[in-house]
């Protein structure tokens, strides 16, 4: 099962459990049509419905205001973004309304909505590839969660629709898989088994996903398969890395990071969220803060530049970090 | 000339239109706005008026008949005894009802009593004019009954709206005289002139339907039913506000009788009525929910992808803009070409009314239509009010760019005073009644602020609590 499938799977078992989950967004169940930009909805219509899985106009703030609304009323919309680029279209909603509506009632209504964000470079250009994860850590009332695989991708959908908070789901595109024209060219082949049952990941963990002793490399969503890919490079150098799939950024889990740091005194944190004010900075001062005393190295980060996301392949390959970007550095503090 | 008569785009889900009765026999003079027939829709029985003068001369669909929009159903000329031009004739222009948008608008401003109703009052030849609503909704059919017998209208319900309308005033007023010697903490959004609006439209509301209110809060949290003690805490900053502190003076909210957090992004109240009311329907629940927005609301991209979302949705919501002719300091006609703002719910398929929002009758009688609309399931609707904000946008504001004699005309138009005079002389509740009622509201509001004065503030602590559930 491919993530997009996996996700798929995640709804439809909310949606069997529970009538009050109801799906929104752009071409996400047209019937004949493509299940929203990345098919992850294919199919979900047929089963429950054009009344709980809602095409909508090409509305963002609508959709993301309807789906704080529809909460508030006791229902649990997930609202796609055809491209997680689009979410800025709404932002007063996410921020001002989704974020705020449970602090601003002094704890009187609850805002269970999740807002599905397709994102990373995939030759599409700026606005069509961005990671913001950012822009949402430092939201207070958010929580933001990030898979790197089809079955933590599953596990923490089925957490995330079931939380009483307003999440902001990230989907990296190249993780999605899928078939035939509907795979993205770059896809990264996951081949992880997921149960076809109900399962939740909780939110607000991390998954150590090597282990090693000598650094710690902090990654999410692509750059975790990215950073495995490199481990393997350090390997063979006898560096042994210890890879952390942030697959949720809030609440963050720094305890599990702390230790690894503990254990391997560098931390090198991989990011395709832009170097300044990136979760990856976040990370590091944490760590600074927590853990400074066990460090052997300076804490580095491996982000994308702090410029729009370029088109070409040539210049995208230069934007997002890439294996040899993660393998030089880790060598650096290492050497 | 020949005119040809034609079924409008009542804004239904498409589908058949029934002829139910023309009021209009052939050979008949009519003047613009006469009602010529009374169609049905599957969504409301609606009278189609004539957009000009003439007389009509044939009838092409007759009662119980069935047409589809567009279809032409008769044919007017300009004089009495000229010559009937084929109609299929290019040169023949339409009469009634061309544009939606027109007709639509057109229609909706009568429509005050239900279909009922207004059947009832033709079989007796009853004027509807003639005909009290007595609760806050349109004419009902116990209504003309009543009228039929010549029962007069319980007061009650005027009554009630009076001592609504008169707590809220009262409240602002003492806000503002507080504000005034410095003993109000925070910003103040004053709803002065504005009463008739929040208090029509609430009263037309179930406990259980959700309002979802602006920066400028009071009336509409009061008419809903709030707790005046709760806001008034809030206002000051107390651990017993509303909220707990956690809003202010533009965060009010009484989750008991359906108030929501009061919203203090322009326009963002839209979608988020909108998907309350999507839940709502999807949840089989017979709610409706109100999105309270004023005239500047209306330029914001919100506003448009709420109301077209709404209108695809067929969402049991109302759209109610309190146009009181300034966006803070802004005219509406700076910023804003139309001259009724109702006019954009054509742009949706949606209806749209503009009404007087000085008169609490009028405001009511609307509302419920709407709300009743809603609620059957039939879809949203847009309500302009015209109203007028006494004090200025917010504190600190002495409107200086406002005409004196705007606001004297205005003045002159008080909703209070309207309702006031409307009791004394139509319903023969004394003065010394209405001043009692202004007393208690008084004393209701001196003991709302002496509570909140009395309140502990919130602990630092809990500026920590209600991030996440």
């Amino acid at each position: 099962m491919g993530m997009a499938e996996a996700l798929r799977d995640a709804m439809r078992i909310a949606m069997r459990k529970d009538p009050t989950v109801l799906l929104l967004g752009e071409d996400i169940g047209v019937s004949g049509g493509f299940g929203g930009g990345f098919t992850v909805t294919l199919g979900l219509s047929d089963e429950f419905g054009h009344d709980r899985v809602i095409d909508t106009p090409i509305s963002e703030s609508a959709i993301v205001g309807a789906a704080v609304g529809a909460a508030m009323a006791g229902s649990r919309p997930v609202a796609e973004m055809q491209y997680g680029d689009f979410v800025f279209c709404a932002m007063d909603q996410v921020v001002n309304q989704a974020a705020k509506m449970h602090y601003m009632s002094n704890g009187q209504v609850r805002v269970p909505l999740v807002l599905r964000l397709p994102v990373g470079a995939s030759q599409r250009g700026a606005q069509h590839g961005q990671c913001t994860e950012a822009m949402f850590t430092h939201t207070p009332g958010l929580k933001v969660v990030c898979p790197a695989t089809p079955y933590d991708a599953k596990g923490l959908l089925l957490a995330s629709i079931r939380d009483d908070n307003p999440v902001v789901f990230f989907e990296h595109k190249l993780l999605y898989g899928g078939k035939g024209t509907r795979k993205e060219s770059a896809s990264v082949s996951l081949g992880a088994d997921v149960p076809v049952e109900d399962y939740e990941i909780p939110l607000g963990t991390v998954a150590v996903v090597r282990e090693g002793g000598d650094i710690t490399v902090v990654a999410n969503m692509l750059m975790v398969h990215r950073a495995l890919s490199a481990a393997e490079i350090l390997a063979a150098e006898g560096i042994e890395a210890e890879i952390i799939d942030i697959r949720c950024l809030v609440p963050l889990d720094i305890a599990t990071i702390e230790q690894s740091v503990q254990k391997t005194s560098r931390l090198l944190i991989v990011e395709e969220d832009h170097l300044t004010g990136g979760w990856g900075a976040e990370i590091a001062a944490l760590i600074a803060e927590r853990a400074l005393n066990y460090l052997d190295a300076p804490i580095r980060r491996v982000a994308a530049p702090d410029t729009p996301l370029p088109c070409a392949a040539a210049l995208e390959r230069a934007f997002v970090p890439s294996v040899e970007r993660i393998v030089s550095t880790a060598m650096q503090m290492t050497r | 000339m020949t005119h040809s008569i034609i079924i409008p785009d009542l804004g239904a889900t498409g589908g058949d239109v029934k002829i139910v009765e023309w009021l209009v026999r052939e050979g008949q003079h009519v003047d613009a706005g006469d009602t010529l027939f009374v169609v049905e829709t599957d969504k409301a029985t609606e009278e189609i008026p004539a957009f000009r003068a003439g007389y009509l001369r044939r009838v092409l669909a007759h009662a119980d008949e069935e047409r589809l929009p567009g279809d032409v159903v008769g044919l007017m000329t300009d004089t009495s005894d000229e010559a009937i031009v084929d109609p299929t004739a290019a040169s023949v222009e339409p009469v009634a009802a061309v544009a939606a948008t027109t007709s639509v608008s057109r229609v909706v401003r009568r429509l005050t009593a239900s279909p009922r109703a207004r059947h009832l009052a033709r079989q007796h030849n009853l004027d509807l004019a003639n005909v009290k609503a007595a609760s806050a909704s349109a004419i009902q059919v116990r209504d003309v009954v009543a009228a039929l017998e010549g029962q007069p209208v319980a007061a009650d319900w005027l009554i009630a709206a009076f001592r609504r309308m008169v707590l809220i005033r009262r409240y602002e007023e003492h806000l503002y005289q507080l504000f005034l010697q410095g003993l109000v903490p925070g910003t103040l959004h004053q709803c002065q002139g504005q009463e008739a609006v929040a208090v029509g439209v609430c009263s037309s509301l179930r406990r259980d339907d959700m309002i979802f209110s602006t920066h400028r809060p009071v009336g509409h949290l009061l008419a809903k039913g709030a707790s005046l003690n709760a806001i008034t805490a809030e206002i000051w900053g107390k651990a017993t506000g509303c909220v707990g502190g956690k809003g202010g003076q533009m965060h009010l909210a009484d989750f008991s009788v359906g108030a929501m957090v009061s919203n203090a992004i322009v326009g963002a109240n839209i979608p988020i009525a909108t998907g309350c009311a999507m839940a709502f329907k999807l949840q089989g629940l017979d709610r409706v929910a109100v999105s309270f927005f004023g005239d500047g609301a209306c330029n914001i991209g919100a506003f448009h992808e709420g109301l077209n979302l709404a209108a695809v949705q067929d969402a049991p919501v109302v759209f109610v803009c309190e146009n009181n002719l300034y966006a803070a300091s802004t005219h509406i006609s700076v910023t804003t070409r139309i001259s009724n703002l109702a006019d954009r719910a054509a742009a949706y398929g949606m209806r749209g009314y503009t009404a007087d929002g000085m008169d609490v009758e009028a405001v009511s009688a609307l509302a419920a239509a709407a709300i009743e609309r809603a609620r059957l399931g039939k879809g949203p609707t847009l309500l302009e009010y015209r109203t007028y904000r006494y004090r200025g946008h917010s504190r600190g504001d002495p409107c200086g760019y406002r005409a004196d004699e705007e606001q004297r005309s205005w003045l002159a138009r008080d909703p209070i005073e309207r309702v006031r005079i409307r009791l004394n002389q139509d319903f023969g509740v004394t003065e010394e009644n209405l001043g009692t009622i202004e007393q208690e509201c008084q004393r209701e509001i001196e003991a709302a602020v002496e509570f909140a004065l009395a309140s502990p503030e919130p602990t630092a602590e809990s500026c920590l609590e209600h991030v996440f559930a």
